[in-house]
């Protein structure tokens, strides 16, 4: 019979471990190295290296905007509270669970009913404004999440040194490492997207890899093309991970501290609200504003001079809506399968590393520096890899190749790191001499993991696993890639009709996928208010 | 007590649950795998249609708009040996021609073709032509006045359209079957002078035919080139647009007939057979011109509704579907992926 005390104790089987699941979440990608040999660097393609350099321009001015407007809004949130202070982080918060397409067709539709949005919502302006928004939200909770380690005495001593703007000067110099992070891994993020520059009109590498397979079938191709993308994400991601590794695995473990004092209503609150609720106003609300403008305007009854074609305009909205409604019951249970079972997956690997790192703190560097780098990757990379693999095998490897099970699987690998978080800062809470009290007692290891280890993990690996469902559900890229015939997820459903179905249906299709992620999120907000009670 | 109870019964719920769908995930079935690059709006009520009436459940793989076409083609390609798709249901006859060129269908002469017009179709039955669509110029009506309407799809390289005309990318979808259309009808001199000027004349070019609808239908662009069933959601959105049927006193309008094909080595090769019979009956071809893809039926007797061409008024551009899948692959690979590049390249500068 195993003991407790083999939670606690080191041992190289945790290095083992560790390297062994960390291996297994970069596996989905290594068939990319194999396919790229027959496609040197040189013969990519002139259009790839246009797209590179046209996501790279929309990296680098979303990364800063992000900056610009989530520093201080997430600093702003952190100390002084307002009414509404966590609805409207939720809502700054929303574009990161949503597929950035969906934010894309809003502008679009929003752009075609009024002339004054089309100037920058087409094109790489746009793409910009996307790549912002999505960037923000990673900065305003990167730089809340650091205000919030700051200590009651720290601010004491802040306040009593200076006024208030001194308190905030603090808190910003605090933030300024992980939000500038965070806005380098939005940009990151940006630059593996094809979903908003396709809609929007701009030429990104992403789209320009997506056609290199999806087009061409050429995997060799667009393994070399993604292979150059990863590099170049590694090479940013990379250093910027091996600095901020150390500081997030530390900023991981609990500690028992003062939480920072809420300022009353005051000046900065009131401006922080003011800004908060403005960029709420102007750049979340309106895309969702664009997808009910169809709905509004309905199914339209023919063109000047042109007689109507078919039913009459409100039966046509009827029968659009009724048709959006079947799509979204066709693929709910796909889409609760692949978000469920990718949550599950990546909840389960990420609480084994947990495990495996224990209380080694170089092993839970390592365990987030491959993490961030993992995740900075392109999400559809893991995904082309195994399309590789796939079409070569046996058809006796079908179930693990080419079907749903690949799909949630190939998705838990992208997001093992948020969820691997999640469980180290779990175990970070259960202090080592519970365990020594169980070897004591002559607890088993079992009875331990189910009567005190579970309940204290629970509320961080429920909050995990509905935070990669939400992420994984909104990947579209890896689901086009590697579904099973006729086994698609409602936003995969929407990125294939999203250009050639009526505006009324496209939009109807995403009001509905927003309202079911708007619903998740706030279940995990509540959630999370929960864990913090 | 009683609490500790239901939170550990309600975590094993949300285990099993999660666990249940991670293995569900691992489940397939059996039934029949159709590709098809007809837009999925118009594709799935037959599909969904042919699963009420026979039981059989239809998985249908559509493709997205910006790979129409060619993403499917290569798809089947690559599984040529171990193919996952019974049937390709394509939009236009010349993927189904080169895949009959590469081995890749069977020939399968259907009991249900009798009746539709030959010249549409294989003629060693490897693919079966059915109702179809019309590469068409759409203009917007707020903007082109009646007089400059246009006539030909030479017109987008007028000086009147001078940045102000659109086309999607012709190496995918319908714009690549009429780019080797043009390459065939014209001959290469004059279809190179055609892409070249059309670049000259600051044309724009977009990533598929459903953003050429957009962009017209928002006078963005005065013009562009793209598929009737494109202009009729267009129209029924209520958009300004006006429809023109190009070079009737000319080349001729290419006609773009669905084709029905066999895969060769077929999962389900019996079920397939009866989709393909199901595709080619005349209820499916009423079924296509009643939507909103508003198909013309190739089938004499079929009724045609208000607002759909027949295909008797049209003068069709006659070209060999073989010829031009012959063509379209050299183009693919040659003129057409640099004159593509080097376009994209200066409208990125």
């Amino acid at each position: 019979m195993v003991s407790v005390m083999f939670l606690e104790q080191p041992g190289r089987w945790r290095v083992i471990t560790t390297g062994a699941l960390l291996a297994l979440i970069a596996l989905p990608v290594l068939p990319l190295g194999w396919a790229a040999v027959d496609v040197p660097t040189a013969e990519v393609g002139q259009a790839f290296w246009q797209g590179l350099a046209t996501s790279a321009r929309i990296a680098v001015v979303g990364a800063v905007l992000g900056l610009a407007i989530g520093l201080p809004v997430g600093v702003g949130t952190a100390l002084a509270p307002f009414p509404g202070r966590r609805v409207l982080l939720a809502a700054i918060g929303l574009p990161l669970v949503a597929p950035s397409f969906l934010w894309a067709i809003g502008w679009s539709t929003l752009a075609a009913h009024h002339a004054i949005a089309q100037a920058f919502t087409t094109g790489v302006s746009g793409c910009v404004l996307i790549a912002a928004t999505t960037t923000t939200a990673l900065v305003v909770f990167a730089s809340y999440a650091a205000t919030l380690e700051l200590s009651r005495s720290q601010i004491d001593a802040a306040l009593l040194s200076g006024s208030e703007g001194a308190v905030l000067r603090r808190a910003c110099r605090n933030a300024v490492l992980p939000a500038g992070f965070a806005a380098v891994l939005g940009g990151v993020m940006t630059l593996s997207d094809p979903g908003a520059g396709q809609i929007l009109g701009a030429h990104t590498a992403a789209a320009e890899i997506m056609t290199a397979f999806a087009v061409r079938y050429d995997i060799a191709l667009a393994a070399t093309q993604c292979l150059i993308l990863a590099a170049i994400v590694a090479a940013i991601a990379l250093p910027l991970a091996w600095i901020a590794g150390p500081r997030l695995a530390e900023a991981v473990l609990a500690r028992q501290l003062a939480p920072p004092p809420r300022r009353g209503r005051s000046t900065t609150s009131l401006m922080v609200a003011s800004m908060a609720s403005m960029y709420v106003l102007l750049i979340v609300a309106p895309p969702i504003v664009g997808l009910f403008v169809p709905l509004v305007r309905g199914g339209g009854s023919g063109s000047i001079g042109v007689p109507a074609l078919g039913p009459a305009a409100d039966d046509h909205l009827e029968l659009v809506l009724l048709g959006a409604l079947a799509t979204a019951a066709r693929t709910a249970l796909n889409t609760m399968i692949y978000a469920a079972g990718a949550a599950a997956l990546a909840v389960l690997v990420g609480s084994a590393i947990a495990l495996a790192v224990g209380r080694n703190s170089s092993l839970r560097t390592w365990a987030m520096t491959v993490g961030i780098v993992v995740f900075s990757w392109p999400s559809f990379a893991g995904a082309l890899g195994v399309a590789r693999v796939a079409t070569a095998a046996p058809s006796l490897l079908d179930v693990l190749l080419r079907s749903r099970f690949t799909v949630c699987a190939v998705l838990a690998s992208h997001f093992v790191p948020v969820a691997t978080a999640f469980a180290l800062r779990a175990a970070g809470t259960i202090a080592p001499s519970w365990t020594y009290a169980a070897a004591i007692h002559g607890v088993t290891l079992p009875r331990y993991l189910r009567m005190v280890l579970w309940p204290a993990v629970r509320p961080s690996v429920s909050l995990a696993f509905a935070l990669v469902a939400l992420l994984a559900s909104a990947d579209a890229g890896s689901v086009l890639l590697l579904h099973p015939p006729g086994e698609a997820s409602l936003p995969l459903a929407i990125f294939t009709v999203m250009a050639n179905a009526p505006e009324v249906a496209v939009a109807s299709l995403c009001l509905i996928y927003l309202l079911v992620t708007v619903a998740i999120l706030a279940a995990v907000v509540g959630l999370g208010v929960e864990h913090e009670t | 007590m009683r609490r500790a109870r239901a939170v550990h019964a309600r975590d094993v719920a949300v285990v099993l649950f999660a666990c249940t769908c991670a293995l569900v995930a691992c489940h397939s079935g059996g039934e029949v795998v159709v590709y098809t690059s007809v837009d999925d709006v118009f594709a799935r009520p037959v599909a969904e249609r042919f699963q009420r009436e026979t039981g059989v459940t239809v998985r249908l793989v559509p493709d997205t708009e910006e790979t129409k076409s060619a993403g499917l083609l290569n798809r089947l390609i690559a599984e040529k040996a171990r193919p996952q798709a019974d049937v390709f249901w394509s939009g236009d006859p010349v993927r189904a021609a080169i895949l009959k060129s590469k081995g890749i269908s069977a020939a399968y002469r259907s009991p249900a073709a009798a009746g539709l017009p030959i010249q549409f179709s294989d003629a060693d039955a490897y693919w079966t032509g059915f109702s179809a669509r019309a590469r068409v110029l759409v203009y917007n009506t707020r903007v082109v006045p009646p007089d400059e309407v246009p006539s030909s799809v030479l017109d987008l390289t007028d000086g009147r359209f001078r940045a102000r005309a659109c086309l999607a990318n012709p190496l995918f979808g319908t714009t690549s079957m009429h780019a080797a259309a043009l390459f065939v009808a014209l001959g290469d001199e004059r279809a190179r002078a055609f892409f070249e000027g059309f670049v000259k004349n600051r044309g724009r070019l977009v990533s598929s035919n459903g953003e050429v609808r957009r962009r017209v239908a928002s006078g963005e662009c005065a013009v562009g080139l793209t598929d009737t069933d494109d202009a009729a959601v267009a129209r029924r959105e209520g958009k300004p647009i006006g429809v023109v049927y190009p070079d009737a006193d000319g080349m001729g309008t290419l006609v773009v007939p669905n084709c029905a094909v066999l895969v060769a080595g077929a999962p389900h090769p019996e079920v397939a057979r009866r989709f393909i019979d199901y595709l080619l009956s005349p209820q499916t071809e009423r079924q296509l011109a009643d939507s909103e893809a508003a198909q013309m039926p190739l089938r004499p007797g079929v009724p045609v509704p208000p607002g759909v061409t027949p295909i008797d008024s049209l003068r069709p551009l006659e070209v060999s579907y073989a010829a031009l899948g012959t063509k379209l692959e050299e183009l693919s690979q040659g003129y057409l992926k640099t004159w593509v590049d080097a376009t994209l390249a200066g409208a990125s500068q």
